[in-house]
C-alpha cells in the first residue's frame, strides 16, 4: 500500500487501490502550481484515503486542486465529472514501485527545459 | 525584466538584474512541495520585487530556509536560506520568453524512483557549488 504526505505533515494519506495513469503534467497550471512540472497517478476516489485538511482551489470549473495550506505542498487533482481522484507522486513515502508512463499536455511545456527520458508523450 | 505569478495571480512579482541558470532540485522537501521535482532561478534579494503578495505565505522546512508559497492556490513560489541575501524562484511561476535554461539537476541522490532524467545536463548527489551564483 502506497503513503504519502504533505511537507509539514498535516495532510496524509493512503491509496489501497491500483494506480493507474502514471504521469507528469506539464498543462500551465499544473507549471504555475507546482513550480515546474507535476508528476501523479490517479485511483478511484474510494481507494484514497486522505486525513487533515485539504485546500482547494479550482482553476477552472472543472476541476479542483487540493494543497495543504500551511506547508503550500500540492497533492490532489479531482475532476469534478470523474469518480477517480490524483495524487502527486512526490509525496509519496519509501519506494513507490511505479514507473513513469506518459509525458501530458506536452504541448504547454515550459521553454526551458527538454524532456528526454524516452518515456511517451501527448 | 523577467516577471512571475501564481496560479491565481495573488501573488506576482518581477525579477530585476541578473538571474541565475535554473537548477532542477530532486531533494526531499522540494519533491513533497512540488509533487515531482522543483527547478528554480535565483536573484539577489533586491531584485525580488513583489508586486502583488496577499497570498505569499512561509513555511519553515528546516532550521536554514523557509519555502514561500501561494496559500490561496498552493502555488511553490520561493526558496529563501537564512544565511545568504538571496531568494530561490520557481521556474513554473515564470512567464514566457525569460530566456532561462535547466543548468544541472541537483540532489539526486534523494530522487524518486519513479522516474529518470536523461536530458544530458551534470547531476550531483548534493549541491553542484553553483547554488549561490
Amino acid at each position: 500500500m502506497l503513503e504519502g504526505s504533505c511537507l509539514c505533515g498535516n495532510i496524509r494519506f493512503s491509496v489501497t487501490g491500483a494506480p493507474q495513469g502514471v504521469s507528469a503534467c506539464h498543462c500551465g497550471q499544473c507549471r504555475k502550481q507546482s513550480g515546474h512540472v507535476w508528476s501523479s497517478a490517479f485511483v478511484p476516489e474510494a481507494d484514497l484515503h486522505i486525513t487533515g485538511e485539504v485546500t482547494w482551489y479550482e482553476a477552472t470549473p472543472q476541476a479542483k486542486r487540493g494543497f495543504c495550506a500551511t506547508c503550500g505542498a500540492f497533492l490532489f487533482w479531482k475532476a469534478h465529472d470523474e469518480d477517480t481522484m490524483s495524487f502527486a507522486l512526490g509525496a509519496l513515502d519509501g519506494p513507490t514501485g511505479l514507473r513513469l508512463e506518459k509525458h501530458i499536455f506536452t504541448a504547454d511545456k515550459g521553454d526551458y527545459y527538454e524532456i528526454a527520458d524516452g518515456v511517451p508523450q501527448e | 525584466m523577467i516577471k512571475g505569478a501564481c496560479l491565481c495571480g495573488a501573488v506576482a512579482f518581477r525579477l530585476e538584474g541578473k538571474a541565475r541558470d535554473i537548477l532542477g532540485c530532486h531533494c526531499g522537501q522540494c519533491r513533497k512541495q512540488s509533487g515531482f521535482y522543483w527547478a528554480a532561478t535565483s536573484v539577489a534579494d533586491d531584485c525580488l520585487v513583489l508586486e502583488r503578495d496577499e497570498g505569499l505565505a512561509w513555511f519553515r522546512a528546516s532550521d536554514t530556509a523557509q519555502r514561500g508559497f501561494c496559500r490561496l492556490c498552493g502555488s511553490s513560489l520561493f526558496w529563501k536560506p537564512e544565511d545568504a541575501p538571496r531568494t530561490v524562484v520557481a521556474a513554473g511561476a515564470l512567464e514566457p520568453g525569460h530566456g532561462l535554461k535547466m543548468a544541472c539537476h541537483v540532489f539526486m541522490e534523494d530522487k524518486g524512483d519513479y522516474y529518470e532524467i536523461g536530458d544530458g545536463l551534470p547531476q550531483f548527489a548534493r549541491f553542484s557549488g553553483g547554488e549561490n551564483a
